[in-house]
């Protein structure tokens, strides 16, 4: 289970690299969701690049991994992870929020291939990775492999499922009923193959997401509703790369899991911190990328 | 007695539920990707499903808007989801959800929505005004079939197309029974009851039986009608409504849900663009349902609402009046 250090290092570098195409993305109209983006970078890159089974050259793959950006105003950082991967040219960046571009402002399934879920509407991406978990255990259940084609009892314990569905969740969204809903539903169902990350970065548009509507205590909720909790600190790869296997391991529970990451809103750029701002727009936004170039590199 | 074109036969009056159960059941049969999102509603024929498709059925309780969501990703991994609940809960309750997970990506989910004023249930249920405001999504098709043959049809066909539909189950009296078993229907078409010179009455759903009687009131003091059976709202087949203004010159809409928004702004709308005719549109103006008493002899519903044969009749021939004021006048509007 242990991750090797050189791992850690390149998954670090990795994630530079994303942060600064977000920066470029946020510069197409001195527009994005830089906050949430920025907080939640280290959990895209992990997922991406180490552990999600997923082929950049066949982004419709039915055995892939699914990953639910339930918070799809973030899509940023997803939008960088595809174009690190080679799925689209470095210049696609640049298109960002523009007509006819695949880098839609929120994740569209339709027009960008690797995006599994339409989002923006908050609070929906639950039920709808929940409904994929639930598909995933469903198909094998109505259409159970012959033992001509797998040599095997059709009895036997599956240590992995077909695939597995990730869905990142804000934690402002876990004022919507609907997530609630959806978590009833997945405990229901025994969805073991279902995977929640909430990332808790302690901040929403209007302010402090504990005063706009308190979400504490979040773990003892997600536990009342059969969900097997984790929490760890969202920045650090090697928490987050260990939960991920130890999540991955206890597949066979039949119990949901969801892991909570404390981050930190607008991570890395001192004024978005310090301001906690969603929307930088304008000067105020470029001051920010200005230090954040400085930071991760590459400020020609 | 009126005369009626191929295919209609008026009978007895039969719930349209029974033409949905028998259709799903057909449809459930035919192909092993269709699935029962149950949202602690039943579903038509329920008993023959949970002998035959327990397997098939998947019941999420009353969470609506989490149900919209679910039916969503089964249908993006290959599976047919069918949601059958009242209008209001299914798909008003969960009108974001069905836009943003289920239409932006015209994923194949298929509704049967429980709608009407004769709901008896009261103001929550007896929903007017969810039809209407469903026609503004895109990738939505809208069925309102007008008897049982025709909802069995309408529930296989549905089941065939491939993408987001929805098949409107009224709550209103049973509508007779109006087409022969033989009748071909097809999504996105009318079909024609009665051609008629006067005027026509494009109907959509229970009204249709009410436009049958009507035909007959009519028929008494003279007047040859004719009934367009509307039951495809979208995508709205304009070449029959442009045809039958043509043919007679008038055109009265019937339709068992607000006039906002629905099968009389959408005839009125394609007519307007084409070729303008007298129009008057039978509905709900404007207002919510409520509980009544629905007897044989009495329906005080219907007396409130004013959805009636006599009712519709009464239109008509205002209609009637209004294409022949505007005839003696010549159309001088605008210009000199």
């Amino acid at each position: 289970m242990a991750h090797d250090d050189a791992l850690i290092k390149e998954l670090e570098a990795k994630a530079k690299v994303l942060a600064n195409d977000c920066l470029d993305q946020f510069c197409t109209f001195s527009q994005g969701h830089v906050g949430g983006t920025m907080s939640v970078l280290e959990i895209i890159t992990s997922l991406y690049f180490h552990h999600l089974k997923f082929d950049p050259k066949d982004p419709d793959w039915p055995e892939r991994d699914r990953v639910i950006m339930s918070k799809a105003h973030c899509c940023e950082a997803i939008y960088a992870a595809l174009v690190e991967l080679g799925m689209y040219p470095k210049e696609t960046l640049g298109t960002y929020y523009c007509y006819g571009s695949p880098f839609q402002g929120h994740a569209d399934r339709w027009c960008t291939p690797g995006i599994d879920f339409s989002g923006g509407s908050l609070g929906q991406g639950l039920s709808f990775a929940a409904g994929l978990a639930l598909s995933e255990k469903l198909k094998l259940k109505l259409y159970p492999p012959s033992r001509e084609d797998t040599f095997l009892p059709r009895y036997i314990v599956r240590y992995n499922p077909t695939f597995r569905t990730y869905c990142i969740m804000g934690d402002g969204e876990m004022n919507e009923g609907q997530v609630w809903e959806a978590a009833m539903f997945a405990t229901k169902f025994k969805l073991d193959n279902l995977i929640g990350i909430v990332d808790y970065n302690k901040w929403s548009l209007d302010g402090p997401t504990n005063d706009i509507m308190p979400i504490e205590p979040l773990v003892d909720k997600w536990k009342a509703f059969g969900w097997t909790v984790y929490e760890i600190n969202g920045h650090e790869f090697r928490q987050i790369l260990d939960t991920l296997d130890m999540v991955a391991y206890q597949y066979g529970d039949n119990k949901p899991k969801v892991i909570i990451a404390h981050t930190i809103k607008g991570r890395g750029v001192s004024n978005w911190e310090a301001l906690h701002m969603h929307l930088g727009r304008g000067e105020e936004m470029m001051k920010g990328v200005r230090e954040g170039r400085a930071k991760y590199g590459d400020m020609e | 007695m009126a005369t009626w074109n191929k295919h209609v036969a008026i009978g007895k009056p039969v719930g349209v539920g029974k033409g949905i159960g028998k259709g799903m059941k057909t449809a459930f049969l035919d192909n092993p990707r269709a699935l029962a999102v149950l949202e602690d509603m039943q579903f038509p024929e329920i008993e023959w499903f949970v002998d035959n498709m327990f397997d098939r059925m998947i019941e999420c309780g009353i969470s609506e808007q989490n149900g919209a969501g679910v039916a969503a990703a089964l249908a993006a991994e290959g599976f047919v989801p069918v949601i059958n609940n009242f209008l209001f809960a299914g798909m008003s309750r969960a009108y974001n959800q069905i836009r943003q997970s289920i239409l932006v990506d015209r994923f194949n989910v298929k509704f049967i929505a429980r709608e009407g004023v004769w709901g008896e249930v009261g103001v929550s249920h007896a929903t007017v005004e969810g039809w209407g405001s469903l026609r503004v999504l895109p990738n939505l098709v809208m069925i309102n079939p007008a008897d049982s043959v025709e909802a069995e049809k309408a529930s296989v066909a549905m089941m065939q197309y491939v993408g987001p539909a929805v098949i409107k189950q009224e709550m209103s009296p049973d509508p007779v029974s109006i087409f022969t078993e033989d009748y071909p229907f097809n999504i996105g078409k009318a079909y024609s009851l009665r051609d008629g010179k006067d005027a026509t009455i494009i109907a959509t759903g229970y009204m249709v039986t009410e436009a049958v009687k009507a035909v007959d009131l009519l028929e008494k003091e003279g007047l040859d009608v004719g009934v367009l059976n509307m039951s495809t709202l979208k995508p709205l087949d304009e070449e029959a409504v442009i045809a039958a203004a043509e043919r007679t010159g008038a055109i009265v809409t019937a339709e068992n849900s607000s006039d906002i928004n629905g099968l009389g702004d959408a005839v009125a709308c394609c007519l307007c663009e084409n070729l303008p005719t007298p129009l008057i549109k039978v509905g709900v103006e404007d207002e919510f349902g409520q509980s009544g008493l629905i007897t044989d002899e009495k329906d005080e519903l219907m007396e409130h609402f004013a959805l009636s044969a006599a009712d519709v009749a009464v239109s008509v021939k205002e209609c009637i009046a209004k294409k022949e004021r505007l005839l003696k006048q010549g159309l001088q509007r605008g210009g000199s």
